[in-house]
């Protein structure tokens, strides 16, 4: 990126220095809390309980992590994530590729009447209730399919790759067809490798969305075998009813209940630590990726 | 219609290829239509007494129609004037906040000079963006818990320790808060792409007039990303009803309801948990129904004041 040359120019020092104090402490802000959980985390399990670790770990205690990892429903709700967050991307993938291509082509007869169908379920919506009993009617209540089906189309990336194919040269798809393509291989051989970027924008938005959501989730999975990583971390998290020294107790059951509280609680911050992980390793390397379809998204707004 | 360039006078291959093309679009159409069209068709339950069983969105006459009756019952209750107010309440205090901080951010940040330290905070102010919903929460509930890192630090103010999850005063501080920390980062990102595209001759030419940088500022950068501003607002206002549900389902609790209890949250309650389907329908067409008329409403607004809007 090369030095921006908008900035204004011309300010005084302190102007200068007060704003570099005012984004450190933005910055600070930001990042602290999740560098207090860390440090919680790996303190030793008597001063985590107060709270008082503010800049480095007191001690090093990596029990607790010990103890999630063996947990098996933690790593039985991560399989489910990772299953549901590929199986929605695949299928987004496809579905709105597939019909980007075809409402990009301005041979298309009805183009506008698709596009007002496309259109009409942005600004109305039934609602959550209605979807919840189709959802049961249907009998995908308490199966994948619940959360897979409903999760791997949307129109709004539909009409982001259109918009995508729509600013590729309309002389691409002819020099296919005078050359004996069909739609297929057109679509398949030529628009899909051009599209690549939107492509990525597309999955990369769908994980994100797939890894935050919990919500439809509690609605339609009651089967805890089932529940994706952020149930269960709702479960240990936020809902006070667990009571995690019985979740983990069959590993110290000997030990004083007093102890065992103080480590219950620490496992929290451990479990924090240890799920939120491969997204904060990832997100700074994707950056370029997600700022593209913030501004591929504001365009067609 | 354009004059296609290959028909070369013969019908079927414009035929047979809008068939593939039909192919292609059949996917994404049929689910549409079964996860956005049918319940727009459900909400058809809000009028009548649906009870569980019954016929999926019939209308023989095989649920009893009753009219507005779930609508005015709605209206009628002591929950109506508490659960508005208490959506428009967290909702400005979003539109004051949520929504301008984003701006002033980038703003504040486009004025820093060393690109180092401004590519690190940028990305820096995406994390929380990308911490899931259910651990923010988590980290405020232990966060503010009595012996958490709030009370210990407001100690050393000599402000005595409070369990603030559990008093309605300090839900709305709370909420905002945490609404505001996970997403100013990721808000700013337009309006940054936005500023980088503003000419620099403008600038110059301000200079060279004598504009400081605060007069900079006034009459360059904010008419140059006046418009997406307009637009965003236009958006929000729309969504003024619709608060955040998943974070609030996951803070509130029976002794803030006084302040935390929304639209969203009392139609979870009332209708998945307690299945009232019929009347929680009721209630969410109702408040569409107004969401969409404030979103027409902002919108001739901001035709008529800035030139921009969403149509």
């Amino acid at each position: 990126m090369p030095k921006n040359k908008n900035r204004i120019q011309e300010g005084s020092m302190a102007v200068d220095a007060a704003l570099i104090i005012l984004m450190a402490i933005t910055a600070f802000l930001t990042l602290y809390p999740l560098y207090y959980v860390l440090i919680l985390s790996l303190s030793e399990p008597q001063q985590a309980a107060t709270m008082r670790v503010y800049w480095l770990p007191k001690g090093l205690y990596l029990g607790s992590y010990e103890k999630i990892v063996l947990d098996p429903k933690l790593w039985r709700s991560y399989l489910n994530t990772i299953l549901y967050a590929a199986a929605e991307s695949a299928g987004m993938l496809c579905i709105c590729s597939m019909a980007a291509y075809a409402l990009s082509s301005k041979r298309l007869k009805g183009r506008k009447v698709f596009n007002i169908y496309l259109l009409i379920p942005m600004y109305f919506s039934g609602g959550i209730i209605p979807l919840f009993l189709l959802i049961i009617k249907m009998g995908l209540y308490n199966t994948p399919w619940a959360i897979i089906i409903p999760g791997c189309f949307s129109i709004w990336y539909t009409i982001l790759i259109k918009s995508y194919f729509g600013s590729l040269p309309e002389s691409l798809r002819e020099a296919a067809m005078v050359d004996g393509a069909n739609c297929y291989q057109t679509f398949l051989k030529i628009y899909l490798p051009v599209a690549k970027p939107i492509l990525a924008v597309v999955a990369l938005y769908t994980l994100i969305g797939v890894w935050n959501e919990w919500f439809k989730s509690s609605i339609f999975l009651t089967d805890q075998r089932l529940q994706p990583l952020q149930l269960y971390l709702r479960r240990i998290l936020v809902e006070q009813t667990v009571d995690l020294s019985q979740e983990f107790a069959s590993q110290e059951q000997l030990q004083a209940d007093m102890e065992r509280r103080l480590s219950s609680n620490q496992i929290k911050y451990s479990i924090i630590i240890l799920s939120s992980l491969p997204m904060i390793c990832i997100y700074p390397f994707f950056q370029k990726y997600f700022v593209k379809g913030v501004m591929l998204g504001s365009l067609k707004e | 219609m354009n004059k296609p360039s290959i028909q070369r006078g013969l019908r079927s291959p414009l035929f047979r290829e809008n068939l593939q093309l039909y192919s292609l679009f059949l996917p994404l159409a049929i689910l549409i239509f079964i996860f956005n069209y049918l319940p727009m068709w459900g909400v058809i339950i809000a009028f009548q007494d649906y009870k569980v069983g019954s016929a999926m969105f019939a209308l023989d006459g095989s649920i009893k129609w009753v009219g507005f009756k779930h609508f005015l019952t709605f209206i009628n209750s002591e929950n109506f004037v508490r659960l508005v107010g208490n959506t428009l309440r967290l909702s400005v205090l979003n539109l004051l906040f949520g929504f301008t901080i984003p701006i002033l951010f980038a703003i504040l940040l486009n004025e820093v000079k060393q690109f180092r330290f401004k590519k690190f905070v940028q990305t820096a102010s995406y994390l929380p963006y990308f911490i899931s919903t259910v651990v923010v929460a988590g980290m405020a509930l232990s966060f503010l818990e009595p012996n958490g890192i709030i009370n210990n630090f407001l100690a050393v103010f000599g402000i005595a320790s409070k369990e603030y999850i559990i008093f309605p005063d300090y839900y709305p501080t709370i909420y905002t808060t945490i609404n505001v920390w996970k997403n100013f980062g990721f808000g700013s990102i337009l309006y940054f792409s936005t500023l980088s595209s503003i000419d620099p001759a403008l600038y110059e030419s301000a200079r060279i007039d004598g504009a400081n940088r605060f007069q900079q500022a006034i009459h360059i950068t904010l008419p140059g990303i006046q418009f997406i501003i307009a637009v965003q607002l236009v958006l929000q206002m729309g969504s003024i009803l619709h608060t955040n549900t998943d974070l609030a389902l996951l803070l509130y609790r029976n002794s803030t309801y006084a302040t935390s209890d929304v639209i969203g949250t009392y139609i979870y309650r009332i209708g998945i948990e307690g299945g009232k389907y019929s009347y929680t329908t009721a209630v969410g067409l109702f408040m569409s129904v107004i969401g969409i008329t404030l979103t027409y409403i902002t919108n001739r607004i901001s035709n008529k004041m800035t030139g921009y809007g969403l149509w």
